[in-house]
């Protein structure tokens, strides 16, 4: 990524031959190169850094040394695409070997210019190996420091500003360090400094249950890089990331109002990262603010999955990032809708009626083409209705004419009900509407947002809860399966509330008529249902009590006849 | 046949104590129960489930899970922190082994037998060595926060899974480690309550089944750590679980007193994938059901509300026996009321205290089912609270009313009764017996001059009892042969003659009162005793199995009566071996020889031996019938079983006088209004 610009190197292997290519995507030029080869050993691991438009490639190979490969990095002109494969040259940096005593080597990363890091298990003569973390100092050809890993690695490092990860036995473990510049006397062990390996934190992965742990996690780990002195610097990224540190959120962002996009989001994902716990939800907020700001200025800006990847890690809520929601109906951004609604504790709801607003009016055919989480609906959403789309027609859900007695639930014609068992609405657009289902509202704020909304969606909506209602009702226990779905209880408080604020234009409509006479004579049902079992009741407890009043003498005397 | 005054009692306040654990013996035929009060009860299932053995319990000793281990050793752990062996066969709890770790919630016994593991409040599990003279504390295994409120071990005895507040773990038993922890809330979204683990098993598949406060059943592969099916079976907590053996099935137990059945059925019909599926529900209680086992044949559950349920599988039962019904026990196999005929009086044994009533009376006649006027009420004579933390094992009064008699595991008190006029008093025999305690069963005389007492080790004392106010030790009688097992049921002759007493090997001696000699053994029928009693005119022996078989052995003769050698070659009628609860006494009628009066908990019966025994065809229950006949009809249904099922649940009935009977009732609403309120849950248009 030198002078804005990403660099690419990537390497291959075909016959025993290694090759080495540098692409750099934005002037769409690549290079291949074709590495040396070495008797009796491979390369196992491969990094690269780059400094004065030189590449330098670190390959660890088996038979225990590092080896470097400069690769300068060209200006493109047409004679050297001609250039078919240059073969590079490899000087030996390093032997990775202590008092006798080889370090098999499994991955290598650079920590600076003058160290680099190797993970492996050392193999004592007579002892089972043992892994261990090393850092090399490669001007000295000397072994630094090193760490034993007693529970076994994957073989795997990272490296990520001057901390090390890597997977030590079932944790992943955090290993912050720091290099001192390279002298002589750190070299052969003269200086005594705080460079440890012991400060570890590690991420275990038994407790990783919920949001709020991983970030405390980070936050922690943030106070912890706060706390260490300047560190080595080693490309740009790591010189924004400590004046991020300080400056203020507000300044950075007005910094950034004019960078690139890529920078920006870059920049921005470093901030929330490093923010400090405190106002973290402040900053998150901010940064949110900032991105929509940007997307309102720039109307082909909408950072669609960073947004929708803050929304899903953070806890935020409406009132931090006002105008999100709004920003998102107007991209038709459905899925960020969609996790917003789950996800926000309060918004008004103005904005949930315009998401059910948005969500009803949307064809089928647009909604197949976005992304939406299915959870909430696939479990009880039939697929292979999902193809015949929603109809517009309503005629068919109704029961005959002829059905005018109260027995709604027994006598329903076959035909009808097979009718009545597939899903209204798409499963895309169920999962959306369960998504409305599920978010916080007040009946007194949504019922006159509820009377604007056009009277085919309002049939569709209500035919769709009735449609949740019948499916609950199918499981004992009234429950729907799946993550999220809707409960009973929702289903029919929005069903109430839709019919109090549509109910005229449910009255008047044709196509609504048999749904709502349905639910009428459903209801009908219930209420005789019920005051015949309160009048049960009533005779129970009489009866209960004439036997208890029976009962209750706690001694009598009785004639007793035995034949 | 006549008529009697029934004196119908339902003062006795007796509330059983909840059903707190369960455990089946493996391979065996018992089950052990522990209630919330400390008593520990033995079932036998080959005895038609009678409650063998009773250890009444102790303030100081909660019992919060119970074992079987190393055969037929009953070991139990409570919140006093001790782990108790319970001595079978003297009915006592073995002086408690101390956990170290605080109140004890959980213990389980490895599939040999051979170590215990207890799961403490301080988040430990300890293993304990069970050895010949107890146990011995073995080692610690990793401890971690939060207490250990249920365990399980692998079938091969390598790894502990314990279960507590939101997570479980798994433990390495060779190195002690915990290799795996597993929260089990986080499904939940924004779950804040605590999920509370109340029961778990670790399958030899290695699938964790945790049963949680959230209603969940789960399946977890301890190995990968993950959730291989959760099951919500319930909307309030799921308080136990129990596996079958075959790990086929699972019982589980909720708080709102249901109970449900999981198995693990094919996926598709002759499939191989399989997958555990809820099939059965049974709302058997009406609170908690803190326990349940699951045996090849059924599953058992004990609730709060006292109840222990057996509900057997149908489809792992061949044929149609005791077994194939389901079968619901309240109240105890034994009696907890004495009868002092002359005097009129009532005793009532509660866990710690007893109480002394008067019965009313009446001047009035009537015909059959008519309330007679009372023209003197009943009356609460006294109450006697029992010393100390104890609880009473037997109690008894003598015919005239002027001894009462009580014993706890360390001491037997006797008392003497002052009645004047309308005041009571008592007053502390001097010199009570010192005997090596406790005593099982205390039986006065019928002249009111002796007491037997039931002991240890099959032998039972006899002291003479002296105006006004002594005792003395007249004689220890033994079964020749000796024998292991305590005494728990006497009968003395109406002539003073004849002791027959039962012990817990359920032999039953004779011995011979006139010469303190022993005089015979009944033949040995392999069925546990529930009640006995002498004839007073003809000294025959009246005996009733808890497989509901009834003999009749001539003391005198030392022999069978021809009557019960009838009865034995044509069987009992069929509804009558069906039955639910044993007869758990027997009284006789002094003006009619032919006639035995007995009970069990839902019918009271006159068997007139003078009229032919009931083929199976016949009806067994014909009372009502019969009084609908004309005199002159009823001839020829008549039959010797008389049953009348007018008072229930009974637990005690005596004949006062020839035409006077007292029946003791316990209404079951009457103690269910004394529990605690059982989960709320929604009925319709509420």
């Amino acid at each position: 990524m030198e002078g804005q610009q990403p660099v690419l190197i990537f390497t291959t292997e075909k016959d025993g031959n290694f090759f080495v290519y540098v692409q750099k995507p934005k002037l769409s030029s690549l290079h291949k190169y074709k590495l040396e080869q070495q008797k009796s050993a491979k390369p196992l691991c491969f990094t690269a850094h780059i400094t004065n438009q030189t590449v330098t490639l670190l390959c660890l190979y088996s038979n225990d040394s590092v080896y470097q490969v400069l690769i300068p990095l060209q200006q493109d002109t047409e004679e050297e695409k001609k250039v078919k494969e240059e073969i590079l040259s490899k000087s030996l940096l390093l032997k990775l070997s202590v008092s006798g005593a080889v370090l098999k080597g499994t991955s290598l990363v650079v920590v600076d210019k003058d160290h680099v890091a190797v993970l492996g298990s050392l193999a004592a003569s007579g002892n089972k190996p043992k892994e261990y973390l090393t850092v090399w100092n490669t001007k000295f050809q000397t072994l630094q420091t090193s760490k034993e890993l007693p529970l076994g690695t994957s073989g795997q490092l990272w490296c990520y500003e001057e901390k090390f990860f890597l997977f030590h036995g079932r944790v992943l473990t955090v290993i912050l360090y720091k290099c001192e510049t390279s002298s002589l006397a750190a070299a052969v062990g003269k200086l005594k400094d705080s460079q440890t390996l012991d400060v570890s934190s590690f991420v275990n992965w038994n407790t990783l249950e919920d949001e709020e742990q991983v970030v405390s996690f980070q936050s922690q780990q943030s106070v912890a890089l706060k706390g260490e002195s300047r560190m080595n610097l080693r490309s740009r990224r790591s010189t924004v990331a400590e004046q991020s540190g300080t400056l203020s959120v507000g300044q950075l962002l007005l910094k950034l109002k004019n960078a690139s996009t890529y920078v920006l989001e870059t920049e921005l994902r470093q901030l929330m990262a490093k923010a400090p716990t405190p106002d973290l939800q402040a900053t998150i907020g901010c940064v949110v603010t900032a991105l929509i700001d940007r997307c309102k200025r720039n109307p082909k800006y909408y950072p669609q999955t960073f947004l929708q990847e803050i929304v899903e890690t953070r806890n935020l809520s409406y009132s931090l990032c006002p105008d999100l929601m709004a920003v998102a109906l107007e991209k038709k951004d459905m899925h960020l809708l969609q996790i917003c609604l789950e996800r926000f504790p309060d918004i008004p709801e103005e904005i949930t009626y315009a998401c059910l607003k948005a969500f009803l009016s949307m064809s089928e055919e647009y909604l197949k083409s976005i992304d939406v989480n299915l959870d909430s609906a696939i479990c009880y959403v039939d697929v292979e209705y999902d193809d015949m789309g929603f109809k517009t027609e309503t005629l068919e859900n109704g029961f005959s004419a002829e059905m005018e007695q109260d027995m709604c639930d027994t006598k329903i014609p076959t035909e009808s009900r097979s009718d009545g068992e597939s899903c209204p609405v798409g499963l895309r657009k169920a999962a959306l509407l369960n998504a409305v289902l599920h978010s916080a509202y007040t009946e007194t704020f949504l019922l006159p947002h509820l009377k604007n909304l056009p009277p085919q969606q309002a049939v569709l909506f209500l035919r769709y809860l009735y449609y949740l209602y019948v499916k609950c009702s199918e499981k004992v226990n009234t429950t729907l399966p799946g993550v999220r779905s809707p409960t009973i209880n929702q289903i029919m408080d929005w069903m109430c509330l839709l019919l109090d604020a549509q109910f005229t234009v449910m009255a008047m409509l044709p196509e609504a008529k048999d749904l709502v006479s349905n639910l009428h004579r459903f209801v009908r049902a219930q209420v005789r249902f019920y005051s015949e079992l309160n009048k049960m009741e009533g005779s129970l407890r009489e009866l209960q009590r004439l036997n208890l009043l029976r009962e209750s003498q706690t001694y009598s005397i009785e004639v007793l006849e035995i034949i | 046949m006549g008529e009697f005054q029934v004196h119908r009692v339902r003062f006795f306040g007796l509330v059983p104590a909840g059903v707190r654990c369960l455990a089946c013996q493996p391979r065996g035929t018992r089950l052990a129960l522990a209630r919330t009060d400390g008593t520990v009860e033995v079932y036998n299932f080959a005895a038609n489930y009678f409650q063998e053995k009773v250890i009444p319990g102790h303030e100081a000793r909660s019992v919060e899970s119970l074992c079987w281990a190393a055969g037929a050793r009953l070991f139990g752990a409570g919140l006093g922190g001790d782990i108790t062996e319970y001595d079978l066969a003297g009915l006592s709890a073995a002086r408690g082994v101390d956990g170290g770790g605080g109140p004890v919630w959980s213990m389980v016994a490895n599939g040999t037998g051979t170590q215990l593991a207890i799961g403490c409040e301080d988040g430990s599990v300890k293993i304990f060595q069970v050895v010949a003279e107890g146990i011995q504390f073995e080692r610690n295994l990793d401890r971690r926060k939060g207490r250990v409120l249920c365990l399980s071990w692998h079938p091969s005895d390598t790894h502990i899974v314990a279960g507590s507040i939101d997570f479980f773990r798994v433990i390495d038993v060779a190195s002690g480690q915990t290799v795996q922890r597993i929260m089990v809330n986080h499904q939940v979204e924004k779950a804040k309550r605590e999920c509370v683990v109340w029961a778990i098993a670790l399958l030899s598949s290695g699938t964790v089944v945790s049963a949680d406060s959230f209603g969940r059943v789960q399946f977890w592969d301890w190995q990968q750590g993950t959730l291989a099916e959760s099951c919500a079976v319930s909307t309030s907590a799921v308080l136990s679980l129990a596996v079958s053996e075959k790990e086929d099935s699972i019982v589980v137990g909720t708080s709102s007193g249901a109970t449900y059945q999981l198995q693990l059925l094919p996926v598709r019909l002759g499939g191989l994938e399989k997958q555990w599926v809820r099939t059965k529900v049974f709302q058997f209680h009406s609170h908690d059901v803190r326990a349940v086992a699951h045996s090849p044949t059924a599953l058992i559950s004990g609730g709060l509300d006292a109840q222990l349920v057996i509900r057997p599988l149908m489809e792992k039962v061949q044929k149609k026996s005791y077994d194939a019904v389901l079968r619901k026990f309240i109240f105890p196999h034994r009696r907890l009321v004495s009868c002092a005929r002359k005097a009129r009086l009532l005793l009532f044994q509660f866990s710690q205290y007893l109480e002394l009533w008067r019965l009313g009376s009446t001047e009035e006649t009537g015909k059959d089912g008519e309330v007679l006027p009372l023209c003197q009420m009943p009356e609460h004579l006294l109450q006697l609270k029992s010393k100390g933390p104890e609880h009473i094992y037997c109690s008894s009064i003598s015919p005239c009313g002027t001894w009462l008699g009580y014993s706890t595991a360390s001491r037997l008190q006797l008392y003497r009764v002052h009645c004047d006029g309308d005041g009571v008093s008592l007053s502390k025999v001097p010199k009570a017996p010192k005997l090596l305690p406790p005593a099982y069963q205390l039986q006065f005389s019928a002249a009111s001059d002796s007491l037997f007492v039931a002991s240890a080790r099959g032998a039972v004392h006899v002291f003479q009892l002296q105006e006004p106010g002594g005792c003395k030790h007249l004689h220890t009688l033994r079964p020749p042969s000796g024998c292991s097992e305590a005494v728990y049921l006497l009968a003395p002759s109406a002539d003073g003659h004849w002791l027959a007493a039962v012990s817990g090997d359920w032999a039953i001696h004779v011995y011979n009162l006139k010469c303190f000699k022993h005089h015979c053994v009944v033949p040995s029928y392999d069925c546990a005793v529930s009640a006995l009693a002498i004839h007073p005119i003809t000294n025959n022996l009246v005996i009733a199995y808890s497989d509901q078989q009834l003999s009749e052995f001539s003391i005198p003769e030392k022999q069978y009566t021809g009557w019960s050698r009838a009865v034995q070659s044509r069987g009992l009628h069929r509804v009558w071996l069906e039955r639910d609860s044993p007869i758990t006494h027997i009284t006789f009628n002094p003006k009619n020889a032919a006639h035995i009066l007995l009970h069990d908990t839902f019918l009271l019966c006159v068997l007139d031996k003078s009229l032919p025994l009931p083929d199976d065809g016949a009806i067994l229950m014909n009372q009502s019938t019969l009084k609908q006949l004309p005199e002159t009809a009823r001839k020829r249904q008549l039959h010797a079983f008389k049953i009348c099922k007018k008072f229930q649940p009974l637990l005690f009935m005596d004949l006062l006088d020839k035409n006077c009977l007292v029946v003791v009732e316990r209404p079951i609403m009457d103690f269910k209004t004394q529990l605690p309120q059982p989960v709320q849950q929604k009925k319709f248009g509420t």
